[in-house]
């Protein structure tokens, strides 16, 4: 962007009135210059000094003027057309057209949809009541009333206030067991090391009352952990506490991972995505996606072959780890995706190869001998894989 | 195939109308202040002249060249306020807004990675743009002005330019070209190309008005001979007629012609796509994404974007993923499994990252508990899966 804003900078200069660093002077000074000779040769005339020359000297004095002031227009121009020339360059390839995408009606409403849950998702709360009425949308008020309940409770988190939290937490314990999920447990801990390190000096008696009342249902599943929180107190101060074997108690992470933790949970038990999948799809695609879609496209028609739009993408798009939802089985012998009718079988070794793979190995016997490692097995042996 | 590191040419793909409106307001900002200039200081500099030429040949009197010289005054002055009022009502807020915009753009070419969280904040500040975006081209401008406003990015989106575009249509939607037309003279250098669009669909309204076809569409007759004839014998026919082309002229559902054309003149002049952004943005997202697993009960994942029922539906409309090699995504931590950690089958066939399942192993006196079967083992029981 470094072409660009060099011009642009250059535009400003020739805009501004106040510097005159062109070679041209600026166009306010041009005609002020003229007002002033304009003048003169009123007063002149009004007196009656006027000689012969005087007014073919103002005709000299207008075209000369107006010389400048087109000199300087031109630098403008000039300048401006370099600063398009520069957007060019930087923006070689324009957006593809496509036919209207989305355009059903289910479309619309679907895309309205994820656009009036993003704005709750988001907590732009005010926007998403002024595009619920605008689209004349139904969002009922219980998933409203979900939402909003989220955006106070994090909002409360990042003030290191766990109450409306742990509310949540005590009302879904079981969901939260099931998920394995320490999120309760994390959020005491945060509030014992707030009382622990919130005041000078410690107030370790009401943090360790905290600790008696807070701690013992988790002594099962987190004994480990809250035998450090306790040992950690030897070492108060905050300032020796860093630089002690429990300095990662003392990170301000163990607060504010709450936050992220708190909207992963929360999303969950309302079968929700931990990300805001409205982000996610955006960043993908926004991402090098479409410029990756459209250089396949263009390979393929310049080998003059079609590729149904609806199908398949003839090329592969790279995603990040966090993005990559489900498994995919790519039969490393028929590189076949795995389907019901042909799924992914392991051999006693543990390699795994499809079905039909298998078989064709096999070659009508009963075993089987491995493609990558010199183990022969049963091919009743081969046991189907469930990703 | 996974990466982090940000595609600035994949992102800049996007960008293009971005950095190019404000660039075409200036030079329409430009043009105002040339045409100005020339007119203003023409009539000064051939009233000088004239003025010179005269006292000369000494015909004219003192009085009479202080009135010239007076209204050569009054015409610089005009000039020179009009520049500045345009230099600050449109100029300087044009370049302000383009340097808000290429600053923007810089900004993102110095992230080293999509992990940054100086990332998360320019593509939050990017989708708020993409709505706001598709808020005004599907006509939800309170919506778009909220956006705006409450993200502070008014600078960052065209809302001037879409409520424009929205008033003329309005009234093209009611059946009157006062709007358009006057749109059209602002735009008449750089349109010449596209205005035959509207010329053209216009001339069905005004058909019964010969002074107005008069008028209006002589200036269009090199280029639209043939239509004007039409709409002119159109004329001796009353709109109930039955006269295949000339009834196709009298239909009402020109108008939506008209409005649609309408659209497509401003995209095209303001070098913007046809199509909102967002939708761009989420159909390669969606692609990229989509699998057939997605549509599948069993093998739903509350946290894919298409297994959501609202973008899964918008995901119908575009292609598959393509996928060469396996990736084998953990049930219970989401992790993709690799060589670091492995995939671990139960006797059932039931497979889950070596991470996740010690994990399970250590809170549970070394057995591991399937979630989808239920079924329950020892953690030594469990065989390790080798993909290749």
């Amino acid at each position: 962007m470094d072409g660009p804003l060099k011009e642009l900078a250059k535009l400003e200069k020739l805009a501004s009135n106040a510097s005159a660093k062109g070679k041209a002077p600026n166009i306010n000074d041009s005609l002020d210059a003229l007002l002033h000779s304009l003048r003169e040769v009123k007063d002149r005339l009004q007196v009656g000094s006027a000689t012969e020359d005087t007014l073919s000297i103002l005709a000299r004095t207008v075209e000369g003027k107006k010389k400048e002031v087109d000199e300087r227009q031109k630098e403008v121009y000039n300048t401006l057309n370099r600063l398009g020339k520069t957007l060019d360059k930087k923006f070689s390839s324009p957006l593809p057209s496509y036919p209207p995408l989305f355009a059903s009606p289910e479309a619309v409403s679907a895309l309205e949809r994820t656009v009036a849950l993003h704005f709750l998702r988001t907590g732009q709360f005010n926007t998403a009541e002024a595009f619920i009425e605008e689209v004349g949308m139904d969002v009922d008020a219980e998933t409203r009333g979900r939402f909003v309940d989220l955006h106070h409770t994090l909002t409360a988190l990042r003030q290191r206030d766990i109450r409306a939290a742990l509310v949540w937490t005590e009302q879904n314990r079981d969901f939260l067991r099931a998920r394995s999920s320490s999120l309760e447990f994390f959020l005491h801990r945060s509030q014992y090391i707030n009382l622990l390190l919130a005041t000078h000096p410690p107030d370790v008696a009401s943090a360790l009352s905290y600790a008696k009342a807070a701690f013992p249902p988790f002594s099962s599943t987190h004994e480990q952990e809250i035998r450090r929180l306790m040992t950690c107190v030897l070492y108060l101060p905050l300032a020796r506490l860093q630089a002690s074997p429990y300095a990662d108690l003392a990170s301000p992470s163990l607060h504010l991972d709450l936050e992220p933790m708190f909207a992963k949970e929360y999303c969950a038990s309302l079968g929700m995505s931990r990300q805001v999948p409205l982000r996610v799809v955006g960043d993908i695609g926004g991402g090098g996606a479409l410029a990756r879609i459209e250089k396949g496209r263009r390979v393929m028609r310049e080998r003059k072959s079609e590729w149904s739009r609806t199908d398949e993408l003839p090329i592969e798009i790279p995603l990040p780890p966090q993005n990559r939802y489900h498994s995919i089985f790519a039969c490393p012998v028929s590189k076949e995706q795995s389907t019901d009718q042909n799924p992914p079988m392991m051999m006693t070794c543990g390699h795994v190869i499809t079905k039909d793979s298998l078989h064709k190995l096999s070659k009508n016997s009963q075993r089987v001998k491995c493609p990558y490692c010199p183990v022969e097995s049963q091919l009743a042996a081969a046991l189907r894989v469930y990703f | 195939m996974s990466t982090s590191k940000l595609n600035i040419e994949g992102v800049m793909l996007f960008e293009q109308p971005f950095a190019r409106v404000p660039y075409e307001n200036y030079r329409k900002v430009f043009r105002a202040s040339q045409r100005n200039v020339e007119k203003e200081l023409g009539a000064v500099q051939s009233a000088a002249n004239d003025l010179a030429k005269r006292s000369k040949a000494r015909n004219n009197s003192t009085e009479d060249s202080i009135k010239a010289v007076d209204s050569m005054i009054t015409r610089v002055e005009n000039l020179k306020r009009k520049l500045s009022e345009l230099q600050s009502s449109a100029g300087t807020p044009t370049l302000g807004v383009m340097r808000e915009r290429l600053q923007h753009l810089a900004a993102v070419e110095d992230i080293p990675s999509v992990n940054e969280p100086e990332f998360t904040r320019w593509a939050d500040t990017r989708l708020d743009r993409w709505l706001v975006d598709w808020a005004l081209r599907t006509g939800k401008e309170k919506t778009a002005r909220m956006i705006a406003e409450d993200r502070g990015i008014e600078r960052l989106v065209d809302i001037d330019l879409f409520s424009d575009v929205c008033r003329i249509e309005e009234g093209l939607k009611r059946q009157s070209c006062s709007e358009a037309l006057a749109w059209c003279s602002e735009n008449k250098s750089s349109l010449r190309k596209l205005k035959e669009y509207i010329e053209l669909a216009r001339a069905r309204k005004n058909e019964d008005a010969i002074a107005y076809s008069k008028k209006h569409l002589l200036p269009w007759q090199e280029t639209h001979l043939a239509q004007i004839r039409q709409a002119a014998a159109l004329l001796c026919f009353p709109p109930t007629t039955t006269c295949g082309p000339y009834k196709r002229l009298y239909d009402p559902a020109r108008w939506t012609t008209l409005v649609q054309s309408f659209r497509l003149a401003v995209y095209n002049l303001s070098t913007l796509p046809t199509e909102p952004l967002l939708h761009l943005a989420v159909y390669a997202g969606l692609a990229s994404l989509k699998l057939p697993a997605c549509y599948d009960r069993h093998t739903k994942n509350t946290n894919c974007p298409v297994c959501d029922p609202n973008l899964g539906e918008l995901a119908k409309e575009v292609p598959y993923s393509h996928h060469v090699n396996s990736t084998i995504v953990c049930r219970l931590s989401g992790k993709i499994m690799d060589a670091d950690n492995m995939p671990m089958a139960f006797p059932n066939g039931y497979v889950y990252s070596k991470e996740a399942l010690e994990e399970m192993a250590l809170r549970d006196d070394g057995y591991v508990t399937c979630p989808r079967t239920g079924d329950r083992c020892l953690f030594s029981e469990l065989r390790k899966v080798f993909i290749s």
